[in-house]
């Protein structure tokens, strides 16, 4: 019975998917990582340094707003503005309606921009290395990825 | 740091103006300064952070559907200005997510108030959003001032108004700025 349930705990982490108390968890972590005021500045660069670094084309879709210079006001407030977008889906992952007239509207604002999805799923991989930088330590990569590809799946549809 | 903003040079000013400042102060008892100071700002984030909830979505909802409740009754003809995201309802989806748009715009603005280049970007930012929008006016956002100074005592424990105040017009001049 023991090897049966530690089994069925293997399958269940290889298959996590973004359930409800996954959810719940990405909520938690995310509230620790993006933080308040000035913590929120640095996690802002250090997200968007990670992004450039791995994908160094992708500074040509920032060009107005001053991408090739993270440290511009232009782009800190782009980058507050990209959080904030993340903050309110993830805020939103426990109200399904909510959360799809959501993503239906940034949906709308990144069409009109053309962006491949390349760059969604690198934006994933900085997102789920600065993440656990901030935490130092009690992050769930498998819940972050399921949720993640949740949220981007609704604005990359 | 680079050149100072506006803002910066309203809140810091050259102190032979200073000098004559308090003499005036002192002159006239109160003589109330309406810039938002690094206390005022303090005061504000930490009135926010009461209430923000960065987890989940129903206090950010249940303020801004009040905020809206309260500008709507003083100022029943600017609720033509959100048709798109279903008003009548405001249970809706659509409406929920906008109110959460608008009190996520705050928080962006209010945790920004510590770096005014970055916040004058920001509101720049926000201005043109809402340019863009056909019948916005300067003026509705001294009306929508005026109700989350109503609505926010309501909601925040030892509510400070002044500081409120003070840094909401700095956030809301910003955004008027660009406006009719």
């Amino acid at each position: 019975m023991k090897t049966l349930l530690i089994l069925l705990g293997l399958v269940a982490m290889a298959t996590a998917d973004c359930g409800g108390l996954a959810r719940l968890k990405v909520k938690q972590q995310w509230n620790r990582a993006f933080g308040e005021g000035t913590e929120r500045e640095a996690f802002g660069t250090a997200l968007w340094n990670v992004v450039f670094h791995k994908a160094p084309k992708a500074r040509e879709l920032f060009k107005r707003v001053k991408g090739d210079n993270v440290y511009s006001p232009e782009f800190q407030a782009h980058s507050q503005r990209v959080l904030g977008g993340l903050d309110m889906s993830i805020s939103l992952l426990d109200d399904s309606a909510t959360l799809n007239a959501q993503l239906a509207h940034l949906n709308m604002q990144h069409k009109e921009r053309a962006i491949d999805a390349a760059y969604f799923a690198g934006f994933k991989e900085a997102l789920l290395e600065v993440v656990p930088a901030t935490l130092g330590r009690c992050f769930d990569q498998d819940a972050w990825s399921a949720c993640f590809d949740v949220i981007s799946g609704g604005i990359n549809a | 740091r680079g050149q100072s903003t506006a803002a910066e040079s309203r809140c810091t000013l050259p102190r032979k103006m200073l000098t004559l400042f308090v003499v005036l102060a002192l002159a006239g008892g109160a003589l109330a300064d309406n810039c938002c100071s690094a206390e005022d700002r303090r005061e504000v984030v930490r009135a926010w952070e009461d209430i923000w909830s960065a987890q989940f979505t129903g206090r950010r909802v249940a303020v801004a559907q009040a905020v809206f409740a309260n500008l709507f009754a003083s100022h029943p003809e600017a609720k033509a200005l959100f048709k798109r995201v279903n008003v009548d309802d405001s249970d809706s989806a659509e409406f929920k997510a906008h109110c959460i748009r608008v009190v996520n715009g705050l928080d962006l603005a209010i945790n920004l108030l510590a770096q005014p280049q970055n916040l004058d970007a920001q509101l720049d930012h926000l201005s043109k959003q809402h340019a863009a929008r056909d019948g916005i006016k300067a003026d509705h956002f001294h009306f929508i001032a005026k109700s989350f100074a109503e609505v926010m005592p309501q909601v925040t424990s030892c509510f400070n108004s002044d500081a409120w105040t003070r840094c909401f017009d700095r956030i809301a001049d910003g955004i008027a700025a660009g406006l009719p």
